[in-house]
């Protein structure tokens, strides 16, 4: 009697635990699904079929680079530099466009994007600069550049019908190609951190750079190379930000490091390196756009959304710091 | 035997020390020298440039920059950071504009204060109670903030058109030197008294030396923590209401990139990012360059673009020879031992 009395209560416990695991492993998850069920509910605009897309297509842009920026942060490292990087290849493919077509410009500004990363990566690595500090700098560096280049923070024309449809396109004209580029980005960088053997160095230089140094790993080149994947990610998202919008300018990422970082962070991705999740990343980025379009219909003014990114990134750090309190207790 | 040991020791840990402070003494000096460079280069080149209107300005511009910057020195000096500075420079700045419409000035200087004050402590909380990375609690605090003064305000610009003797503070002149000069030196005198002659400041470099060691001394780290980032808080709300009284017209969007400044002023000042110590002086000197170099630029008519470039370059530049100086050291270390 007593015996069954303390399995029953065994069982209990277990699934209060089991369900308290669920929800501490997929709290980003549940969190989308409830704020859009909630949303869906109450508001008739927001489940409408341009308002999803829209939020599919905001998602994608923060999306890209946050795929690339999971596996930086899992090497232990950061970029703040995004927002200018993604600007001047912003002011870039309005140059190039012209001169080159739709599909030539396309794949210079990514190649632009990887090199700037790679830059980025050779300034922390091998001038030992911390990563975030060394990468505000070039931050600044990069909008000078594409303030140089604009003569201010002129705004310039991308007009290129082919080069246009990648940010406005449709397939089946449900789904925006800037959201199937996202999922595109996800599968290819699931592959790169979960299936291959650079990913598993990766992951050996964040959790501890020492040790990976000791096991004969070419930790400079590693981190280099996750530097170069945000950048050429971070241009991809430029690409189709710059589509989409038809014009760009040196400003036209503002804030994009905070939000990119938060998406990650928020994710599930933890600071301290070693282990990160692009499924969470990928919700991340679904959430934000989510709630972005939220205030936007609950016709908040648009500071609140800096209020917001800055006091989600903070909380989410705060829930990443209680389920690390939970899963040892 | 042991006798030899302890002596060599003894030797070896005191010529580490005067490795140390020979390399702290040579980079004020150097900041100091290379301040003496640009200053003589700008008076050769830029004619206008050494005239007492456009010095005063300089001082102006280099004692707001410092007064920030010293408080990052000592957060830098802990092992922290705080980026939020710039978006509590424009909050407080936004504080004592407004205020000064309602009450007297001396009140709205000190709401502006405390207004920086309970942000910098806010900071410090989240960082040592939730145990949160400092530099990305005051990221997320900065955008927080920002938004704060872009709602308080409505994006519109405040100005200040009661009690206008508050640009006394800035147009001020005592023995032919702006008041914000001597704002800045009362800063550095207090904040030097604090990191040297106290146990708080040296609690603050303990943790950043060696922070397992300083918890295993009995420092309350969480305490030192929050108050430095309040220190900090305060530096940046003075700043801000320096800011308010140069300009009398404040809007949402200043300061943007004052938090670069301030880390880049103490670490071209000679203070490490790996933490342990602050120079103070160093610090006001480096405020002097920037301010110098920016001024120079201005005269030149060079587009303010490039004095952004110069400044991402000159903070990339300060931190390659920051890194340089602790190869150098660990070195000494390694030879001497």
């Amino acid at each position: 009697m007593e015996s069954t009395e303390t399995a029953n209560h065994n069982i209990h416990r277990s699934r209060g635990m089991y369900l308290l695991g669920f929800l501490t492993k997929y709290y980003i998850q549940s969190l989308l699904l409830i704020s859009v069920a909630i949303l869906a509910a109450v508001n008739p605009y927001f489940r409408s079929m341009g308002n999803l897309q829209n939020i599919l297509l905001q998602a994608s842009f923060a999306g890209i680079g946050a795929a690339g920026m999971t596996l930086l942060i899992v090497s232990g490292a950061f970029d703040l530099s995004v927002a200018g990087l993604l600007g001047l290849c912003g002011v870039l493919i309005s140059a190039l466009l012209p001169l080159l077509g739709a599909f030539l410009t396309f794949f210079a500004a990514v190649s632009l994007g990887v090199l700037l990363g790679s830059l980025n990566g050779v300034v922390v690595t091998k001038l030992r600069i911390p990563a975030f500090i060394a990468t505000l700098g070039m931050m600044n560096i990069y909008l000078a550049l594409a303030f140089i280049w604009t003569g201010g923070s002129r705004v310039v024309s991308i007009s290129d019908p082919g080069f246009n449809s990648l940010g406005t396109g449709a397939l089946f004209g449900i789904l925006p190609i800037p959201f199937l580029a996202m999922i595109a980005t996800y599968l290819a960088c699931y592959g790169i951190l979960n299936r291959s053997v650079y990913g598993r160095c990766l992951r050996a230089v964040g959790s501890s750079e020492v040790a990976a140094r000791t096991a004969g790993l070419p930790v400079d080149f590693i981190r280099i190379l996750a530097f170069a994947i945000v950048g050429g990610c971070t241009a991809l998202a430029g690409v189709f930000l710059g589509a989409e919008l038809s014009s760009a300018s040196a400003i036209m990422a503002t804030g994009y490091e905070l939000t990119v970082i938060a998406v990650v962070v928020i994710g599930g991705t933890s600071l301290n390196g070693g282990e990160g999740t692009l499924f969470g990343s990928f919700t991340g980025a679904l959430f934000f756009a989510v709630i972005s379009s939220a205030l936007n219909i609950l016709n908040v003014a648009a500071y609140w959304q800096y209020v917001a990114t800055g006091a989600f990134l903070i909380s989410a750090l705060g829930v990443q710091a209680l389920r690390s309190y939970i899963v040892v207790q | 035997m042991s006798n030899a040991v302890a002596s060599h020791n003894v030797r070896s840990s005191l010529s580490l020390a005067n490795a140390t402070r020979l390399v702290q003494v040579a980079e004020s000096l150097g900041v100091f020298v290379l301040l003496v460079i640009v200053v003589t280069t700008a008076s050769i080149l830029a004619p206008g440039f050494f005239t007492y209107t456009n010095l005063t300005n300089t001082l102006i511009a280099a004692s707001i920059t410092a007064v920030t910057g010293l408080g990052m020195t000592f957060a830098i000096a802990m092992g922290g950071f705080d980026l939020s500075v710039g978006s509590v420079q424009v909050l407080t700045a936004i504080v004592v504009a407004s205020l000064i419409s309602i009450v007297d000035p001396p009140l709205a200087i000190l709401g502006a204060v405390l207004t920086g004050l309970a942000i910098g402590l806010l900071n410090g909380v989240l960082i040592s109670k939730l145990r949160l990375p400092a530099f990305v609690v005051t990221f997320g605090m900065m955008s927080v903030i920002r938004g704060v003064a872009l709602l308080v305000t409505q994006g519109q610009s405040v100005m200040i058109t009661k009690h206008i003797e508050f640009g006394l503070l800035n147009n001020g002149k005592i023995l032919g030197l702006p008041v914000p000069f001597f704002i800045m030196v009362i800063v550095f005198v207090i904040l030097s008294i604090l990191l040297k002659n106290t146990a708080f400041g040296r609690h603050a470099c303990a943790i950043g030396g060696n922070r397992a060691a300083a918890i295993v001394s009995g420092v309350n780290i969480d305490r030192v923590t929050i108050a430095v980032f309040g220190l900090v808080g305060v530096t940046a709300a003075i700043s801000g209401v320096m800011l308010a009284s140069q300009l009398m017209i404040v809007d949402a969007t200043l300061g943007t990139g004052f938090e670069l400044q301030a880390i880049t002023v103490s670490v071209l000042g000679g203070t490490s990012l790996s933490g342990g110590h602050g120079n103070l002086i160093g610090t006001v000197f480096a405020a002097l360059l920037l301010a110098t170099i920016a001024s120079a630029l201005n005269i030149l008519k060079v587009i303010s673009f490039y004095q952004y470039l110069a400044m991402g370059a000159l903070l990339i530049f300060a931190l390659a020879i920051d890194t340089a100086r602790r190869a150098f050291i660990a070195k000494s270390l390694l030879s001497r031992s």
